[in-house]
């Protein structure tokens, strides 16, 4: 999977634990398109406030639950802007939901943008899809 | 025969362990250079981020280090003037004073301030973001880690030992000035004379490069020996352990070879 195509949300790619979920998401902005530290802010809190989420920008990783932190990371991966988005292993970071309808729930608020999104799961876990 | 095999393959086994330490060491170093001279690294989020490690490395413990130089400098002017008026070298003092603290014990105090607050932190940060992946996922998202999180504690560290060591020097300059001459302003022509016979261009130069080299080894050590750390949470005391007798040994040979170079 080339790394330009395919943003990633995955147990095994975590926050930047000393960051806030909008520091996280505003990294990419900062680094990759040169905003200023404003404007890359502004682009996270919006970013999360469509996620529905805006009450976590300031709660650092160990802070939150363990959707909260999917949401984060999914709000890096969607600020990616990559082509592909590829959530792996859902279930080992929504432990704590019932993950297939909080995921269709997101991805509903999203529909209008242009990244494939892609769910790899267990096999053993398609029930829970139906 | 035995006993001699088990021997080869022990010293073998340690000269290929401080084989992949230096080269790991050095790769790294080399690979701080190369991103030092890209320009694209110089924007305004690595220059934020720069400001933010010198806060924290240097702003932060400002009070601290302030009073630790006062209490040493203190101890240390007494004890040279006493031993100046004892063996009746008392016009000499000034010249000792400047030479034992400002140029060699002051740079090497404050190198040690810092690797002890700032150097373990970094390593511990550094074998923690390896250990749990943090580095990768930041890869994936093409935010540099040498760029976002090496670099800026570098450059931090170097601003930090060369900021506290001058600001030190002149609180200890006062200090001295103020044990010998007291509140007169008699001494002061005489004073500023064994300054500036003490600190050539030559002297100042050679302070400076110490100073680099003691923020290169406080922060690039620690961070080297992070990155080594095997993806295993109970290696973070052993990589922290590794890091930070590297860091004084380091510390130790600058001071040595800064004091050959000097005096020998």
């Amino acid at each position: 999977m080339p790394g330009d195509q395919a943003a990633l949300v995955s147990p095994d790619l975590p926050l930047r634990a000393n960051l806030s979920a909008r520091e996280n998401i505003a990294l990419i902005p900062l680094y990759q398109r040169h905003y200023s530290a404003g404007e890359a802010a502004r682009q996270a809190q919006a970013l999360l406030e469509q996620l529905g989420f805006a009450t976590i920008a300031d709660k650092r990783d160990p802070d939150m639950s363990p959707s909260e932190r999917f949401v984060a990371k999914l709000g890096r991966a969607l600020i990616l802007r990559r082509p592909r988005l590829v959530i792996e292993r859902p279930g080992a970071m929504l432990y704590d939901i019932h993950y297939p309808a909080f995921l269709r729930e997101i991805a509903a608020r999203f529909e209008d943008t242009p990244a494939n999104w892609e769910v790899f799961d267990f096999d053993w876990n398609r029930p829970l899809y139906d | 025969m035995e006993f001699l095999l088990n021997f080869v393959e022990r010293t073998g086994a340690k000269a290929m362990g401080w084989w992949s330490t230096s080269y790991g060491v050095l790769a790294f170093l080399s690979e701080v250079l190369s991103t030092l001279a890209r320009p694209a690294t110089w924007n305004r989020a690595t220059l934020d981020t720069i400001i933010k490690q010198i806060y924290f490395t240097a702003v932060q413990i400002l009070h601290v280090y302030l009073i630790y130089v006062l209490a040493i400098s203190w101890v240390i002017i007494t004890i040279t003037l006493s031993t100046a008026r004892d063996v009746g070298l008392f016009d000499a003092a000034t010249e000792m004073i400047i030479r034992v603290l400002l140029l060699e014990l002051l740079p090497f105090l404050t190198a040690l301030l810092i690797a002890l607050r700032s150097g373990s932190a970094i390593n511990t940060e550094v074998a923690l973001m390896k250990v749990n992946n943090e580095l990768d996922a930041l890869s994936h998202c093409r935010v540099e880690p040498m760029q976002f999180e090496f670099l800026p504690r570098i450059i931090g560290g170097i601003a930090s030992v060369i900021g506290l060591t001058v600001l030190g020097s002149v609180l200890t300059l006062i200090l001295a000035y103020l044990s010998i001459y007291g509140l007169s302003t008699s001494g002061f022509a005489a004073f500023s004379n064994t300054i500036s016979s003490v600190f050539s261009v030559g002297v100042l130069a050679g302070v400076a490069v110490k100073c680099v080299f003691f923020g290169l080894a406080l922060t690039t050590l620690p961070m080297a020996a992070g990155l080594e750390t095997p993806k295993k949470l109970f290696m973070v005391p052993v990589s922290v352990l590794r890091g930070m007798m590297r860091v004084f040994l380091a510390l130790v040979l600058i001071e040595v070879v800064s004091l050959a170079l000097e005096y020998i």
